[in-house]
């Protein structure tokens, strides 16, 4: 190679052809992306997260929580996620039209999270995971996730928050746990991933 | 004029180019190690407590040593403290050696170390305070990621002007690469932080261009910083041109047409359309040509010179680290094929792809690149030619264990994932002898790393003078800088 004006023009053309396809093309397409009314219902969906859940999508975030857990349902023909029962349905751009920030995730160390708050409903069972993941017998190389708990002195009535914890865990009489104000944010967070809304793009899989 | 024959009228001096980019050189160089160490005792820590959550030692309860901290900590500190810092220094060095002419900015580029090194530790302290983008490879909340991408404008510009003003005639196979690497890097880099800041771009956008970056991190910046050195060092230490430029020709641009498409193979079945995944696959696949075309080169140049490999640290690890390139791009083809993916995806299988490419390919040629470099920089040599070889083999051994064991264990895990019989909690059973192989192995990783850091800082601190300087400028003088001009015109 003699001319360096020829490497200039092949280095920025060549690169070039990956970000038209792969930055300009996705950054237009999707920005015109619209909710989805239901035909019956009038319904909009996908809804998008609100309130604290976003908070608590910085803190799922901040915690690393997206290097072991995954955020997508791959179709029938590509894995067995939905068998699984980790969605009905593989998810598409839609789902994720409204999300500040998102966690595909790369690895399944962990169960894979798209649906949780359709599969696990009750906050309790969040923070005793959290706390301590041995203690509801789930994930043996997940780390517990003490930071977001305070043990503290119960006064007058106990918290409506606190952990029911038992065996080992149990905190000493007059005391209990009681998730911090970022501990909850994460479990409002987990509680709003569900992503089981009908879209005309992704039909339900059918056996 | 050239190098090589000022080097051999003053012997012992060093010639005014080498004087000319020591300082920026080494400083780089110096961060360079001192952030390879602080990634291994991360990565020490991380691959314990994804074996160990609760021991005592993996310091579970502390939020800021938690995996889901250290563990990005020992990515960003490897691939931006520890290979683009060496990365920066070897292409200083390396450009203003082809330039033929003192290197007139280097008060630049040490301000740019300077930056570059502020954005580094802001990143990381960052990370461990858990404000992180949630991206893979682009953590770095903005303000350091604007930081780090200042410094790097800064060196980048008196790189350029290292380019500017050299000696008129074909550019050397390694140029093609550092310049390449250069602009693709402050391209991408400043696209994925400005369109991924607050606001981001719409949502599925987001790991569009998340993993158009990752890709183009590794395929179009990690990459050629390791080939850039391994085309200059191989046909410098056999003391033979590069074989074929047409070879080099046909990798170079292979590689800047598919660079930038192969990240989507790590989301195979992601949220985007189906083209998007396949370009990724297909250029992966692709991605062999200009591989074979790059190792075939390196044999050919190499041939009938093995011998060296015992004799000469340098070529030893950088022919190593040129053969770990044809493995982790073979692999990289099949694990991207969609029948394999469907196995081998989120699993440890992928995890260790990745560090293995990080490890064995580019730091390896990089550990290559440093032994070379530095002694003829300082005019010393190294100290302790053990600390050398117990390097070589604690890396060696540890990255096979690391590598076997998590691509075993990542195979059983893809074929339990498989089969939704088997429960999650099934498998972290079955990974953990895996998981302990993994920790041993990564704990050689890091002695070798610490043990390289240490012969790097004897080398600074205790003047050896050369005693085999005769052979030291003999080989110089046989330079392939004109050789390799020759190459090019034939």
């Amino acid at each position: 190679m003699k001319r360096i004006t020829g490497l200039f023009w092949g280095v920025f053309l060549l690169f070039g052809l990956s970000w038209i396809g792969l930055v300009a093309y996705p950054y237009l397409t999707f920005a015109g992306l619209r909710q989805s009314k239901d035909e019956a219902t009038g319904a909009l969906s996908p809804q998008g997260v609100a309130g604290t859940a976003t908070q608590g999508a910085r803190v799922y975030a901040a915690n690393g929580c997206f290097y072991c857990h995954s955020q997508y349902v791959r179709d029938k023909d590509e894995g067995t996620d939905i068998d699984r029962k980790w969605g009905t349905r593989r998810t598409v751009a839609r789902d994720y039209m409204f999300d500040q920030q998102v966690f595909l995730g790369i690895s399944r160390l962990g169960a894979d999270l798209t649906n949780v708050g359709v599969r696990q409903t009750d906050p309790q069972w969040y923070y005793k995971l959290l706390y301590n993941p041995h203690s509801i017998g789930h994930e043996a190389v997940m780390p517990a996730y003490r930071w977001l708990f305070e043990t503290r002195q119960i006064q007058g009535q106990p918290s409506v928050d606190a952990v029911k914890l038992g065996g080992v865990d149990a905190p000493p009489a007059g005391y209990e746990v009681v998730p911090t104000a970022e501990g909850k944010m994460l479990v409002e967070y987990l509680l709003s991933l569900k992503r089981n809304y009908p879209l005309p793009e992704a039909p339900e899989a059918t056996e | 004029m050239s190098i090589t024959s000022e080097s051999s009228v003053t012997k012992v001096e060093l010639s005014p180019i080498d004087r000319s980019v020591r300082t920026p050189v080494l400083l780089f160089f110096g961060s360079a190690v001192f952030w390879l160490v602080l990634a291994s005792l991360f990565f020490l820590l991380s691959s314990s407590q994804i074996h160990k959550p609760d021991s005592w030692w993996t310091l579970p309860g502390i939020p800021w040593l938690s995996y889901g901290r250290v563990y990005p900590a020992f990515l960003n500190c490897f691939v931006y403290g520890w290979v683009a810092t060496a990365g920066i220094a070897l292409g200083l060095w390396l450009l203003s050696r082809f330039s033929a002419a003192p290197f007139r900015h280097p008060v630049l580029s040490i301000y740019g170390w300077g930056v570059w090194n502020i954005g580094l530790v802001s990143g990381i302290v960052c990370l461990l305070a858990g404000t992180t983008t949630g991206r893979p490879f682009l953590e770095f909340p903005p303000y350091a990621a604007f930081i780090l991408f200042l410094g790097f404008a800064m060196v980048g510009l008196s790189a350029i002007s290292i380019v500017w003003r050299r000696k008129p005639g074909a550019l050397y196979i390694s140029e093609w690469y550092l310049i390449g690497g250069f602009l693709w890097f402050a391209w991408m880099y400043s696209t994925a932080n400005i369109t991924l800041a607050n606001p981001p771009v719409p949502g599925a956008a987001q790991p569009a261009i998340n993993w158009w970056y990752a890709g183009g991190l590794f395929d179009l910046w990690l990459t050629p910083i390791a080939l850039a050195a391994a085309f200059y060092l191989i046909p410098k230490i056999v003391e033979r041109p590069i074989y074929s430029e047409r070879l080099a020709l046909m990798g170079f641009w292979g590689l800047a047409l598919l660079g930038g498409w192969t990240g989507m193979t790590h989301i195979i079945g992601a949220p985007l359309p189906a083209w998007m995944i396949t370009a990724g696959i297909v250029a992966r696949v692709l991605m062999l040509i200009p591989v074979f075309a790059i190792a075939v080169n390196f044999h050919r140049t190499m041939k009938g010179s093995f011998e060296g490999l015992r004799d000469d640290y340098a070529l030893r690890f950088i022919s190593t680290g040129a053969m770990i390139y044809t493995v982790y791009a073979v692999e990289g083809s099949i694990v991207s094929l969609r029948s394999v993916a469907q196995f081998t995806q989120f699993t440890l299988v992928t995890q260790v792809h990745t560090q293995l490419g990080l490890i064995g390919f580019v730091s390896l040629i990089l550990f290559g690149a440093v032994y070379y470099i530095v002694p003829r920089l300082l005019d010393r040599q190294w100290l302790f030619p053990n600390l050398v070889t117990t390097h070589f083999w604690f890396v060696v051994t540890g990255l096979g264990l690391l590598y076997f064991s998590l691509t075993i264990g990542g195979l059983i895990q893809g074929f339990g994932l498989a089969d939704p019989q088997v429960p999650m909690i099934a498998m972290s059973d079955l990974l953990q002898p895996f998981l302990t192989i993994q920790n041993v192995g990564v704990l050689l990783l890091v002695i070798g790393n610490i043990t390289f850091a240490i012969a790097f800082v004897l080398i600074l601190l205790i003047s050896a003078p050369a005693k085999q300087r005769e052979v030291v400028v003999e080989e110089s003088d046989k330079a392939p800088e004109n050789s390799a001009a020759e190459v090019s015109v034939a």
